[in-house]
């Protein structure tokens, strides 16, 4: 007991990330919601100061709780990027919970999802990720459907629910179909376990590899398990969509590869034919079926689908750099997306909830800055250079064309064209179209700022890819 | 280690750059007078940390990599964000931060009632910020990155006043014809790449001296960046850009179109110069094509009517002059020039502003005249430039120029004897110039004669200061004959371009100088004589004038000669393009593709039913599908 509460303590960022969640719990009793926010920003800033104390080169393993967890610097880089995303997406959202919430509960609810993120990128048991996953989703689940009286954000929560559990349900299915193979949850064990029997390993292992397969692409959203994201994103209040596609994508890719990486190392070949139909599938499909949509919210959903894509690729492409790749799109990707996810939702403030490409219409002229930040977030997410967005994919095609995967690279850059032609309606929209009868848009000063290093950020990851790329 | 004030070289482009943000991105926000301090005052602080650096440079003469940062990693390419203060560099930083900084003081006064003056300020400060990156960085991609700004930068500032069609024009030609020059440029970075493996300037000269005389590699690479340098310093092919980029408001003639950006060709071979000494064909390339410019663009200076075209053939002329002494081995020599030529000539473009401010507009000299009385201070400071260009000492350019001109005598007679037909040329033209300006009659209306007045101090002090370099600018490098030891420059640059020995006797060198000074002399009093003694001016458009001075006049007609020979093919062809395979061919295939995909996503669309029954038995089915692949 007193080896576990010492552990704990070592493990700085999941306590202080429990412990947010805790005090947001408290400060509802305690009255003290004025302070929570500054609170909640300086605990996640205090996140990653941990994680950069904690960084120690080399890189090398460090176990909690008896082998449960395993903070390493992929970890800890990936933890880095979630804390910094949120950070982004709490100044982003404030508002909302105040105006339209019960602002402790939902924020209590975020950090737990969080706990359950910083879980699922440093898990080194199958328990863990279970765990991890879980404690991600349930208060998601809740979040999603946090617009009591909006009947499009009910019937979301409840369709993500509903799928959601089905999915765990193949997860779980496959763990204990791995477990009932190899006798283990730990990863490592796993990857023993395949690289001692080579050619003697049951089907049932790969039967659970592939259910474990399709639980995680049910996570991330890719085809054919994306049905979902489309309705949920589009349901969900937008500042909740904006979490579910950057943050929780962002661990869910972390906790994804991990496996692979990890477990599945070896015994990866296995299923690669099917990883390859399903990542072209994903690219295809989120990137055309973008094409026709007139709300930017459910383009964006399906352009998250899409980059759900780019980033299975380097988990079928399964490399030493693909780990710095991933992370490196994931960030690109989120805070390109968070831009983006921004403008919609102070534009739909100033349009009374309209989300279609028209009421874009001429927005340079009526304020610059949010026209200008758009335009950065959709260059980077079509992958122009100097953008984030650019690195990020050129990075993921290089380590697939390593490894052989030219048909794929092919499919993909074909995805990225279509990507291209649906970002663009908006950025045509915004400088090229007169704008109609719709008033002014104006917006708090402090979403200014936030925009404003929003952009600068995508711009200077783009120009100094080597800040994260070298970092794994 | 201990940190020097070297170290902080990363200063000097920083301020510029800030300046550049706070002046581009408040624009409106920012009153005129702010902004200008703003740009000023960028600049400022840039000179005196390339003073300190410069003096301590000249303590040392040592050279320094100060790395910022890991820029590019790619495979087995490679290249830091460094830079490179040695004494080459620290001269040409001197050169831009000071000259630069003289200028925008001047264009605080020359811009004070144009509209886009902060549009005009934060450009000019982006300008200094690229010119800065060429001149330090170390490698070739940096060199790149500032050469490409300053092309840039240059055609923003070509077409500033953009609503003028002819302006516009002349921006896109300058930027077109340095298209060409930079493709060369940029090749001979690939083909130096794919030599050494590097693109480090201490890597590949460390290796390249490995390499014969004359090897094919060494002399492609040379002739390459030669191109490169025929671009950006206006040479024979590529000169037709600089005269029409006199377009732009005048201080940007005198910083990037005479003081700076121009030399940036000299500087780069310069910085090369172990490549080129280890391509003896290249070097007389170089300067046989310097030598036809200075002559070339000389000749047609002569006929000149419009103040700022004769300044702007000069320039081109006075490049050719350094590319003969770069071709020559004069490196010193080169680089000399470059220092006394931004001097006198920013000074004479400068004051060509003063004059057409003076004269409301008007940049015609057959209008002009008899300006002496009423713009003392720039008539003065215009005489000094007049002066030092023409090369008579003990004023800057005489040491400069005479310094190329005894290179070229030891390398070919012939050389010689060009080159100071060339330079009487000059000295004709630019007293041709002085005179029918400042003396004589009075010539234009009534209005601008009521309209004359000196400029305002902020336009005159940087005239009297740069008239003070451009005499006494030459001292930094005298040459033995007059006192033994003093050539300053030349040891100064020995670590970077090796000494500087024309192989002339002490003898042979003083008989050239006092052969051109005499022949100098000479060329004046006869200009004299035809402009202000006889009092001619130049004839009107319409006059018929004899064939060759027509030929002449009219710049022989290379622009015509170019239209014909390459634009006008060349459009044809794109018009077919355009007609056929644009058009017919590739529209089809993309808007195929178009229809396709919007098909495609309308039928996808409807997969989307919404119904959560089916999404949960579409994921049964995928799953039962892929067992079945999987074991089937």
């Amino acid at each position: 007991m007193r080896e576990l509460i010492h552990q704990a303590f070592q493990l700085k960022e999941l306590l202080l990330l429990t412990g947010l969640g805790l005090i947001a719990l408290l400060a509802e009793i305690f009255n003290f919601r004025k302070l929570l926010f500054p609170i909640i920003l300086l605990g996640l800033a205090g996140v990653i100061a941990t994680c950069v104390l904690d960084w120690k080169s080399p890189d090398g393993d460090r176990f909690f709780f008896s082998n449960m967890l395993n903070v390493n610097h992929y970890a800890l880089g990936f933890t880095i990027v979630i804390a910094l995303v949120s950070i982004f997406w709490f100044l982003m959202s404030e508002k909302y919970f105040t105006d339209e919430t019960n602002l402790t509960d939902h924020f209590a609810l975020v950090l737990f999802a969080l706990v359950g993120a910083f879980l699922m990128v440093s898990y080194s048991n199958l328990v863990m990720l279970f765990l991890g996953i879980e404690t991600l989703s349930i208060p998601l689940y809740v979040l999603v459907g946090s617009k009591k009286n909006d009947l499009a954000s009910n019937e979301s929560a409840f369709k993500y629910f509903l799928m959601g559990a089905f999915a765990s349900g193949f997860l779980l299915f496959g763990i204990t179909l791995i477990y009932g193979v190899s006798g283990s949850f730990d990863l490592v064990q796993i990857a023993a376990y395949v690289s001692k029997n080579p050619g003697a390993i049951p089907p049932l292992f790969y039967a659970g590899g592939l259910l474990m397969l399709v639980g995680m692409s049910f996570k991330v959203s890719a085809a054919p398990f994306h049905f979902w994201a489309p309705d949920v994103y589009q349901g969900a209040p937008t500042v909740i969509t904006a979490f579910m596609a950057t943050v929780v994508k962002t661990a869910a890719f972390g906790a994804f590869f991990r496996l692979f990486w990890v477990a599945f190392n070896q015994a990866g070949a296995e299923w690669s034919h099917i990883m390859w139909v399903m990542a072209a599938a994903t690219l295809l499909i989120g990137n055309i079926t973008a094409v026709f949509q007139r709300s930017v919210k459910r383009m964006l959903a399906y352009s998250s689908i899409a980059h759900a894509g780019f980033m299975f690729i380097a988990i079928l492409a399964m490399s030493k750099t693909s780990g710095s790749a991933i992370l490196y799109y994931a960030c690109a990707y989120s805070l390109s997306s968070l831009t983006a996810f921004l403008v919609l939702y102070l534009l739909m403030q100033n349009r009374a909830g309209d989300d279609s490409i028209d009421s874009f219409n001429g927005l340079v002229k009526k304020n610059p800055l949010l026209a200008g930040s758009m335009t950065i977030a959709l260059l980077s997410l079509s992958g122009i250079p100097p953008l984030a967005g650019f690195f990020a994919k050129y990075f993921i095609f290089v380590s697939a064309i390593n490894q052989g995967f030219y048909w794929l690279v092919g499919i993909a850059i074909l995805g990225s064209l279509i990507g291209v032609y649906y970002y663009f309606k908006i950025i045509i929209a915004m400088f090229f179209r007169s704008d109609s009868d719709n008033g002014p848009v104006t917006i708090p000063s402090d979403q200014k700022a936030l925009l404003f290093v929003l952009s600068l950020l995508i711009l200077i990851l783009g120009l100094l890819p080597g800040v994260i790329i070298n970092l794994l | 280690m201990n940190k020097t004030v070297v170290d902080f070289v990363w200063l000097i482009p920083l301020f510029p750059l800030l300046g550049y943000l706070i002046t581009g991105l408040l624009n409106r926000k920012l009153s005129k007078n702010l902004a200008g301090l703003v740009a000023c005052s960028a600049l400022a602080a840039s000179f005196i940390v390339a003073l300190l650096i410069f003096l301590e440079e000249n303590h040392t003469r040592a050279s320094h990599t100060v790395v910022l940062f890991d820029w590019i990693s790619s495979g087995n390419f490679h290249a830091n964000f460094s830079f490179l203060v040695d004494p080459l560099s620290s001269i040409f930083l001197m050169i831009i931060t000071g000259v630069g900084f003289l200028i925008h003081v001047y264009s605080t006064g020359y811009m004070k009632d144009d509209d886009g003056f902060r549009r005009f300020f934060s450009y000019l400060n982006l300008f200094i910020f690229f010119m800065l990156l060429l001149v330090l960085g170390d490698n070739y991609l940096i060199m790149f990155v500032g050469w490409e700004g300053v092309g840039l930068c240059s055609y923003l500032l070509i077409g500033f006043w953009f609503k003028n069609q002819a302006y516009n024009d002349a921006a896109r030609k300058a930027f077109i014809m340095n298209r060409i020059g930079d493709l060369g440029f940029l090749l001979g970075i690939i083909l130096i790449f794919s030599t050494f493996g590097s693109i480090t300037f201490s890597e590949v000269f460390k290796q390249a001296s490995g390499f014969g005389s004359n090897n094919t590699i060494i002399v492609g690479i040379t002739l390459l960046l030669f191109v490169g340098a025929m671009g950006k310093s206006a040479q024979i092919p590529l000169y037709t850009w600089l005269p029409d980029a006199m377009a732009g408001p005048t201080p940007v003639s005198a910083l990037i179109h005479a003081a700076t950006m121009v030399t940036a060709g000299i500087y780069m071979i310069a910085r090369s110069n172990v490549l080129y000494s280890l391509a003896p064909i290249s070097m007389e390339v170089v300067a046989v094509i310097g030598l036809i410019t200075a002559l070339f663009a000389a000749s047609i200076g002569i006929f000149q009517n419009d103040i700022k075209k004769v300044l702007a053939y000069s320039t081109v002329s006075q490049l050719g002059y350094m590319f003969l002494g770069l071709g020559v081995g004069a490196y010193t020599g080169a680089v000399f020039h470059v220092a006394t030529h931004a001097f006198f000539k920013a000074l004479l473009f400068l004051g060509s502003g003063s004059v057409i401010h003076a004269m409301s507009g008007e940049q015609d000299i057959r209008r002009m005249g008899g300006l002496k009385k009423y713009l003392p201070i720039t008539h003065a400071t215009f005489l000094i430039g007049t002066i030092a260009i023409s090369g008579l000492p003990p004023l800057a350019g005489f040491f400069s120029k005479d310094e190329i001109l005894a290179h070229a005598f030891g390398h070919n007679k012939f050389f010689w004897i060009l080159g100071i037909v060339g330079s009487l040329m000059t000295c004709f033209y630019m007293f041709r110039l002085y005179y029918l300006t400042f003396h004589g009659k009075f010539r234009g209306t009534h209005d601008q004669e009521h309209h004359l007045h000196e400029s305002p101090n902020s336009m005159t002090i940087p005239l009297i200061i740069l008239a003070g370099l451009a005499i006494v600018g030459g001292f930094m490098g005298i040459p033995d004959v007059f006192m033994k030891d003093s050539h300053w420059l030349s040891h100064f640059l020995s670590p970077v371009v090796g000494p500087s020995y024309s192989g002339l006797s002490e003898s042979q060198e003083l008989t050239l100088m006092m052969i051109s000074v005499a022949l100098l002399i000479i060329v004046i009093l006869a200009t004299r004589n035809i402009f202000v003694t006889r009092g001619a001016i130049p004839a009107e458009e319409d006059v018929e004038i004899s064939p060759i001075k027509k030929v002449v006049y009219n710049k022989y007609y290379v622009d015509e000669i170019y239209a014909a020979t390459i634009t006008k093919p060349l459009n044809w062809l794109s018009h077919q393009f355009n007609h056929i395979v644009e058009s017919k061919l590739i529209d089809g295939i993309v808007n195929g593709i178009g229809t396709t995909v919007n098909k495609a996503s309308n039928a996808l669309r409807y997969v989307q039913t919404g119904h959560i029954g089916f999404y949960l038995f579409a994921m049964v089915l995928s799953i039962v599908l892929m067992l079945f692949v999987k074991f089937f």
